[in-house]
Protein backbone atom coordinates (compact mmCIF):
# COMPACT_ATOMS: atom_id res chain seq x y z
CA UNK A 1 0.00 0.00 0.00
CA UNK A 2 1.24 3.04 -1.06
CA UNK A 3 1.91 6.15 1.55
CA UNK A 4 -0.36 8.81 -0.15
CA UNK A 5 -1.35 12.27 1.40
CA UNK A 6 -4.69 13.90 -1.05
CA UNK A 7 -5.96 16.95 -0.94
CA UNK A 8 -9.01 18.21 -2.81
CA UNK A 9 -9.47 21.76 -3.70
CA UNK A 10 -12.55 23.00 -4.79
CA UNK A 11 -11.83 24.81 -8.41
CA UNK A 12 -13.81 27.40 -10.48
CA UNK A 13 -12.93 25.68 -13.79
CA UNK A 14 -15.73 25.82 -16.49
CA UNK A 15 -16.41 22.70 -18.21
CA UNK A 16 -17.05 24.09 -21.46
CA UNK A 17 -15.36 22.32 -23.88
CA UNK A 18 -14.58 19.87 -21.97
CA UNK A 19 -16.15 17.14 -24.32
CA UNK A 20 -18.07 17.23 -27.21
CA UNK A 21 -21.05 15.00 -26.25
CA UNK A 22 -21.58 16.92 -23.05
CA UNK A 23 -23.33 20.18 -22.76
CA UNK A 24 -21.70 23.37 -21.81
CA UNK A 25 -22.31 23.51 -17.65
CA UNK A 26 -20.47 25.81 -15.42
CA UNK A 27 -21.32 24.67 -12.09
CA UNK A 28 -20.20 23.73 -8.96
CA UNK A 29 -22.35 21.85 -7.37
CA UNK A 30 -22.68 17.98 -8.30
CA UNK A 31 -26.51 17.72 -9.12
CA UNK A 32 -26.05 20.42 -11.42
CA UNK A 33 -22.96 18.90 -13.27
CA UNK A 34 -25.35 15.29 -13.49
CA UNK A 35 -28.14 17.00 -14.90
CA UNK A 36 -26.30 18.57 -17.97
CA UNK A 37 -25.11 15.51 -19.15
CA UNK A 38 -26.98 13.71 -21.62
CA UNK A 39 -25.53 10.41 -22.48
CA UNK A 40 -25.00 8.84 -19.08
CA UNK A 41 -27.90 7.30 -16.79
CA UNK A 42 -26.80 8.37 -13.64
CA UNK A 43 -28.51 7.40 -10.88
CA UNK A 44 -30.42 9.34 -8.60
CA UNK A 45 -28.96 9.00 -5.20
CA UNK A 46 -27.17 11.55 -3.58
CA UNK A 47 -24.15 11.02 -1.53
CA UNK A 48 -25.21 11.53 2.46
CA UNK A 49 -24.27 15.15 3.67
CA UNK A 50 -20.82 15.13 4.84
CA UNK A 51 -19.65 14.24 8.43
CA UNK A 52 -16.80 15.10 10.45
CA UNK A 53 -16.62 11.68 11.47
CA UNK A 54 -12.54 9.73 11.38
CA UNK A 55 -11.96 7.55 9.43
CA UNK A 56 -12.72 3.94 11.28
CA UNK A 57 -9.43 1.89 10.06
CA UNK A 58 -6.55 2.22 11.82
CA UNK A 59 -3.77 2.88 9.64
CA UNK A 60 -0.44 1.15 10.01
CA UNK A 61 2.07 3.21 11.94
CA UNK A 62 4.45 5.02 9.21
CA UNK A 63 0.88 6.20 7.42
CA UNK A 64 -0.36 7.63 10.03
CA UNK A 65 1.24 11.10 9.80
CA UNK A 66 -0.12 11.41 6.28
CA UNK A 67 -3.33 10.15 7.12
CA UNK A 68 -3.94 12.51 9.54
CA UNK A 69 -2.59 15.41 7.64
CA UNK A 70 -5.50 14.26 5.06
CA UNK A 71 -8.05 14.20 7.40
CA UNK A 72 -7.18 17.65 8.67
CA UNK A 73 -6.83 18.85 5.19
CA UNK A 74 -10.39 17.54 4.53
CA UNK A 75 -11.80 19.99 7.43
CA UNK A 76 -10.63 23.03 5.98
CA UNK A 77 -11.85 22.15 2.53
CA UNK A 78 -14.92 20.47 0.97
CA UNK A 79 -15.39 17.77 4.14
CA UNK A 80 -15.07 14.49 3.99
CA UNK A 81 -17.58 12.16 2.22
CA UNK A 82 -17.72 8.80 3.92
CA UNK A 83 -21.14 7.95 1.68
CA UNK A 84 -18.74 8.56 -1.62
CA UNK A 85 -19.17 5.43 -4.08
CA UNK A 86 -17.10 5.19 -7.17
CA UNK A 87 -19.08 6.77 -9.99
CA UNK A 88 -18.78 6.73 -13.94
CA UNK A 89 -15.99 4.47 -13.69
CA UNK A 90 -17.06 1.94 -15.45
CA UNK A 91 -17.39 0.73 -19.59
CA UNK A 92 -20.01 2.72 -20.59
CA UNK A 93 -18.55 5.73 -19.30
CA UNK A 94 -15.38 4.82 -21.18
CA UNK A 95 -13.30 4.08 -18.18
CA UNK A 96 -11.90 7.46 -18.79
CA UNK A 97 -10.71 10.27 -16.53
CA UNK A 98 -9.57 13.75 -16.48
CA UNK A 99 -5.74 13.32 -15.04
CA UNK A 100 -2.23 14.39 -15.01
CA UNK A 101 0.07 12.06 -13.51
CA UNK A 102 3.97 12.12 -13.54
CA UNK A 103 5.97 10.50 -10.76
CA UNK A 104 5.57 13.08 -8.04
CA UNK A 105 2.03 14.67 -8.79
CA UNK A 106 -1.28 12.57 -9.93
CA UNK A 107 -4.12 15.18 -10.18
CA UNK A 108 -7.54 13.87 -10.68
CA UNK A 109 -10.77 16.14 -11.56
CA UNK A 110 -12.46 13.83 -9.13
CA UNK A 111 -13.30 12.99 -5.36
CA UNK A 112 -11.24 10.19 -4.80
CA UNK A 113 -11.60 9.79 -0.78
CA UNK A 114 -8.34 9.21 1.19
CA UNK A 115 -9.77 5.77 3.03
CA UNK A 116 -11.76 4.13 0.74
CA UNK A 117 -10.19 5.38 -2.36
CA UNK A 118 -13.47 5.47 -3.81
CA UNK A 119 -13.05 7.16 -7.32
CA UNK A 120 -16.33 9.09 -7.68
CA UNK A 121 -16.43 11.16 -11.31
CA UNK A 122 -18.90 13.05 -11.19
CA UNK A 123 -18.12 15.35 -8.79
CA UNK A 124 -16.02 16.88 -11.59
CA UNK A 125 -15.51 20.44 -9.84
CA UNK A 126 -13.03 19.20 -7.04
CA UNK A 127 -9.81 18.26 -8.29
CA UNK A 128 -7.49 15.53 -5.93
CA UNK A 129 -4.05 15.85 -5.25
CA UNK A 130 -2.02 12.70 -5.13
CA UNK A 131 1.47 13.43 -3.41
CA UNK A 132 4.49 11.21 -4.19
CA UNK A 133 2.88 7.56 -4.36
CA UNK A 134 6.05 6.31 -4.50
CA UNK A 135 8.12 7.63 -1.97
CA UNK A 136 10.81 8.98 -3.47
CA UNK A 137 11.27 11.53 -1.38
CA UNK A 138 10.81 12.00 2.35
CA UNK A 139 8.07 14.52 3.49
CA UNK A 140 8.09 16.64 6.12
CA UNK A 141 4.28 18.24 7.41
CA UNK A 142 5.75 21.51 6.30
CA UNK A 143 6.88 20.83 2.98
CA UNK A 144 3.53 19.05 2.68
CA UNK A 145 1.51 21.85 3.71
CA UNK A 146 3.90 23.99 1.29
CA UNK A 147 2.85 22.02 -1.73
CA UNK A 148 -0.57 21.99 -1.00
CA UNK A 149 -1.02 25.73 -0.69
CA UNK A 150 0.98 26.00 -3.60
CA UNK A 151 -1.49 23.60 -5.36
CA UNK A 152 -4.44 25.55 -4.27
CA UNK A 153 -2.94 28.84 -5.87
CA UNK A 154 -2.39 27.19 -9.06
CA UNK A 155 -5.91 26.47 -8.80
CA UNK A 156 -6.95 29.67 -8.42
CA UNK A 157 -3.95 31.40 -10.73
CA UNK A 158 -6.27 28.62 -13.89
CA UNK A 159 -9.47 29.43 -12.57
CA UNK A 160 -11.89 30.17 -15.77
CA UNK A 161 -9.41 27.75 -17.68
CA UNK A 162 -11.71 24.84 -19.40
CA UNK A 163 -11.00 21.70 -17.74
CA UNK A 164 -9.02 19.70 -20.22
CA UNK A 165 -6.09 17.46 -19.65
CA UNK A 166 -3.90 20.07 -20.96
CA UNK A 167 -4.32 22.24 -18.12
CA UNK A 168 -4.08 19.57 -15.87
CA UNK A 169 -0.48 19.22 -16.99
CA UNK A 170 0.08 22.55 -16.88
CA UNK A 171 -0.42 22.57 -12.78
CA UNK A 172 1.27 19.30 -12.73
CA UNK A 173 4.15 20.60 -14.49
CA UNK A 174 4.29 23.77 -12.20
CA UNK A 175 3.99 21.77 -9.15
CA UNK A 176 6.82 19.93 -10.04
CA UNK A 177 8.95 22.06 -11.06
CA UNK A 178 7.87 23.50 -7.31
CA UNK A 179 9.09 19.82 -5.73
CA UNK A 180 12.10 20.01 -7.36
CA UNK A 181 12.34 23.98 -6.08
CA UNK A 182 11.85 22.22 -2.57
CA UNK A 183 14.28 19.64 -3.26
CA UNK A 184 17.03 21.94 -4.03
CA UNK A 185 15.87 24.17 -1.01
CA UNK A 186 17.11 21.00 1.15
CA UNK A 187 13.45 21.21 2.45
CA UNK A 188 12.94 17.61 1.37
CA UNK A 189 15.26 15.11 0.49
CA UNK A 190 15.55 12.14 -1.52
CA UNK A 191 14.36 8.91 0.83
CA UNK A 192 17.15 6.39 0.97
CA UNK A 193 15.06 3.54 1.53
CA UNK A 194 12.96 3.79 -1.46
CA UNK A 195 12.17 0.92 -3.40
CA UNK A 196 13.46 2.57 -6.77
CA UNK A 197 16.39 5.15 -6.41
CA UNK A 198 17.12 6.97 -9.30
CA UNK A 199 17.50 10.37 -8.11
CA UNK A 200 14.73 11.62 -10.50
CA UNK A 201 15.58 15.29 -9.64
CA UNK A 202 19.09 15.14 -10.31
CA UNK A 203 21.73 13.79 -8.38
CA UNK A 204 22.42 14.75 -4.71
CA UNK A 205 24.82 17.41 -4.81
CA UNK A 206 27.21 19.92 -2.11
CA UNK A 207 26.63 22.89 -2.06
CA UNK A 208 23.70 23.35 -3.92
CA UNK A 209 20.65 25.21 -3.70
CA UNK A 210 18.59 26.79 -6.32
CA UNK A 211 19.73 30.39 -6.71
CA UNK A 212 22.31 28.24 -8.97
CA UNK A 213 20.33 27.00 -11.62
CA UNK A 214 18.36 29.14 -14.04
CA UNK A 215 15.24 27.47 -14.99
CA UNK A 216 13.60 26.89 -11.72
CA UNK B 1 11.70 15.28 -68.07
CA UNK B 2 8.15 16.04 -67.55
CA UNK B 3 6.88 19.28 -69.75
CA UNK B 4 4.79 21.67 -68.32
CA UNK B 5 1.81 19.45 -69.27
CA UNK B 6 -0.90 20.28 -66.73
CA UNK B 7 0.49 23.90 -67.16
CA UNK B 8 -0.42 24.18 -70.30
CA UNK B 9 -3.52 22.56 -70.64
CA UNK B 10 -4.69 24.51 -67.91
CA UNK B 11 -3.63 27.56 -69.37
CA UNK B 12 -5.44 26.39 -72.59
CA UNK B 13 -8.52 26.51 -70.31
CA UNK B 14 -7.92 29.54 -69.01
CA UNK B 15 -7.40 28.47 -65.43
CA UNK B 16 -5.79 30.53 -63.31
CA UNK B 17 -2.78 29.08 -61.74
CA UNK B 18 0.74 30.31 -61.30
CA UNK B 19 3.92 27.56 -61.88
CA UNK B 20 6.53 27.69 -59.54
CA UNK B 21 8.93 25.75 -62.20
CA UNK B 22 10.33 22.32 -61.35
CA UNK B 23 11.87 20.33 -58.17
CA UNK B 24 14.37 18.41 -57.82
CA UNK B 25 13.09 15.78 -59.34
CA UNK B 26 11.52 17.35 -62.33
CA UNK B 27 7.81 17.35 -60.75
CA UNK B 28 6.36 20.35 -62.34
CA UNK B 29 4.80 22.32 -59.24
CA UNK B 30 1.84 24.65 -59.47
CA UNK B 31 -0.07 26.98 -56.90
CA UNK B 32 -3.38 27.19 -57.05
CA UNK B 33 -5.22 30.12 -55.38
CA UNK B 34 -7.10 28.54 -52.52
CA UNK B 35 -10.97 29.83 -53.39
CA UNK B 36 -9.87 28.25 -56.97
CA UNK B 37 -8.55 24.77 -55.62
CA UNK B 38 -12.52 23.19 -55.29
CA UNK B 39 -12.68 23.59 -58.96
CA UNK B 40 -9.07 22.64 -59.66
CA UNK B 41 -8.61 19.37 -57.62
CA UNK B 42 -12.13 18.61 -58.96
CA UNK B 43 -10.60 18.94 -63.22
CA UNK B 44 -7.35 17.17 -61.69
CA UNK B 45 -9.10 14.27 -61.06
CA UNK B 46 -11.08 14.31 -64.33
CA UNK B 47 -7.79 14.99 -66.17
CA UNK B 48 -6.59 11.69 -64.92
CA UNK B 49 -5.02 12.09 -61.82
CA UNK B 50 -6.24 9.27 -59.87
CA UNK B 51 -3.88 9.05 -56.82
CA UNK B 52 -3.35 11.46 -54.30
CA UNK B 53 -0.02 10.26 -53.50
CA UNK B 54 0.62 12.44 -50.54
CA UNK B 55 -0.72 15.71 -48.77
CA UNK B 56 1.79 17.99 -46.62
CA UNK B 57 1.70 21.10 -45.05
CA UNK B 58 4.54 24.03 -43.65
CA UNK B 59 4.82 26.89 -42.60
CA UNK B 60 6.27 29.65 -45.09
CA UNK B 61 7.24 31.99 -42.67
CA UNK B 62 6.38 33.10 -39.26
CA UNK B 63 3.79 35.93 -40.19
CA UNK B 64 3.63 34.93 -43.69
CA UNK B 65 1.12 32.11 -45.16
CA UNK B 66 0.85 28.89 -44.27
CA UNK B 67 0.75 25.96 -46.88
CA UNK B 68 -0.88 22.91 -47.96
CA UNK B 69 0.94 20.54 -50.68
CA UNK B 70 -0.56 17.96 -52.30
CA UNK B 71 1.41 15.55 -54.71
CA UNK B 72 -0.91 13.86 -57.59
CA UNK B 73 0.11 11.14 -59.87
CA UNK B 74 -1.43 8.82 -62.23
CA UNK B 75 -1.74 5.33 -61.60
CA UNK B 76 -2.34 3.34 -64.51
CA UNK B 77 -1.52 -0.06 -65.46
CA UNK B 78 1.61 -0.71 -67.45
CA UNK B 79 3.20 2.57 -67.01
CA UNK B 80 6.73 2.67 -65.84
CA UNK B 81 6.88 6.67 -65.07
CA UNK B 82 3.91 8.37 -64.26
CA UNK B 83 2.82 11.65 -65.11
CA UNK B 84 3.26 13.33 -61.56
CA UNK B 85 2.43 16.90 -60.41
CA UNK B 86 2.59 18.85 -57.18
CA UNK B 87 0.29 21.50 -56.11
CA UNK B 88 0.97 24.01 -53.21
CA UNK B 89 -2.27 26.15 -51.92
CA UNK B 90 -1.42 28.91 -49.72
CA UNK B 91 -3.41 30.15 -46.92
CA UNK B 92 -3.08 33.42 -45.06
CA UNK B 93 -2.36 32.95 -41.68
CA UNK B 94 -5.28 34.30 -39.45
CA UNK B 95 -8.10 32.80 -41.36
CA UNK B 96 -6.15 29.51 -42.92
CA UNK B 97 -9.25 27.44 -44.13
CA UNK B 98 -8.80 25.45 -47.77
CA UNK B 99 -10.93 22.91 -49.26
CA UNK B 100 -11.32 20.04 -48.45
CA UNK B 101 -10.53 16.95 -50.96
CA UNK B 102 -11.55 13.80 -48.87
CA UNK B 103 -14.44 13.65 -51.41
CA UNK B 104 -12.54 13.31 -54.44
CA UNK B 105 -9.32 11.53 -52.85
CA UNK B 106 -9.89 9.32 -49.79
CA UNK B 107 -6.27 8.88 -49.08
CA UNK B 108 -6.78 13.22 -48.26
CA UNK B 109 -8.90 11.51 -44.81
CA UNK B 110 -5.78 11.32 -41.79
CA UNK B 111 -3.46 13.56 -43.91
CA UNK B 112 -6.02 16.83 -43.26
CA UNK B 113 -6.26 16.00 -40.41
CA UNK B 114 -2.58 15.70 -39.38
CA UNK B 115 -1.91 18.92 -41.39
CA UNK B 116 -4.71 20.48 -39.10
CA UNK B 117 -3.07 19.15 -36.35
CA UNK B 118 -0.12 20.31 -36.68
CA UNK B 119 -0.54 23.60 -38.23
CA UNK B 120 -4.01 25.10 -37.51
CA UNK B 121 -5.28 24.89 -41.10
CA UNK B 122 -8.92 24.08 -41.42
CA UNK B 123 -10.29 21.97 -44.12
CA UNK B 124 -13.48 22.37 -45.09
CA UNK B 125 -16.44 19.83 -45.55
CA UNK B 126 -13.87 17.11 -44.20
CA UNK B 127 -16.25 14.93 -42.57
CA UNK B 128 -14.09 14.53 -38.93
CA UNK B 129 -11.83 17.04 -38.76
CA UNK B 130 -10.01 17.00 -35.35
CA UNK B 131 -6.27 16.58 -33.76
CA UNK B 132 -4.90 13.04 -34.73
CA UNK B 133 -1.59 13.15 -33.24
CA UNK B 134 -1.46 15.42 -30.45
CA UNK B 135 -4.03 14.74 -27.50
CA UNK B 136 -7.56 16.34 -27.81
CA UNK B 137 -7.30 18.92 -25.73
CA UNK B 138 -4.16 20.43 -27.14
CA UNK B 139 -4.15 24.09 -26.67
CA UNK B 140 -1.64 25.41 -30.07
CA UNK B 141 -0.38 24.57 -33.43
CA UNK B 142 2.56 22.36 -32.65
CA UNK B 143 4.24 22.78 -36.36
CA UNK B 144 3.90 26.19 -36.79
CA UNK B 145 7.12 28.58 -36.34
CA UNK B 146 5.73 30.47 -33.52
CA UNK B 147 5.01 28.28 -31.22
CA UNK B 148 6.33 28.26 -28.18
CA UNK B 149 6.59 24.42 -26.30
CA UNK B 150 4.86 25.01 -23.13
CA UNK B 151 7.14 24.22 -19.58
CA UNK B 152 5.81 21.05 -19.17
CA UNK B 153 8.09 19.09 -16.85
CA UNK B 154 7.82 15.50 -18.24
CA UNK B 155 9.05 16.94 -21.86
CA UNK B 156 11.82 18.73 -20.25
CA UNK B 157 13.54 17.60 -17.19
CA UNK B 158 12.24 14.02 -16.46
CA UNK B 159 14.86 11.41 -15.70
Amino acid sequence: MATTATFLAPTGFCIHGWSAKRKVGRGRRPCSIKSQQQQQQLEQERDQQPTQSQASIPPPQQQQPLQEKARVQQQQQPSAQPMAKSKNMSREYGGQWLSCCTRHVRIYAAYIDPVTHAFDQTQMDKLTLILDPSDEFVWTPGACQQVYAYFQELVDHYEGAPLSEYTLRLIGSDLEHYIRKLLYDGEIKYNMNARVLNFSMGHPRVKFNSSQIQNV
Amino acid sequence: MQQDRLSDWLVKHDLVHRSLGFDCRGIETLQIKTEDWDSIAVISYVYGYNYLRSQCAYDVAPSGFLASVYHLTRIQYGIAKPEEVCIKVFAPRNNPRIPSVFWIWRSADFQERESYDMLGISYDNHPRLKRILMPESWIGWPLRKDYITPNFYEIQDAH
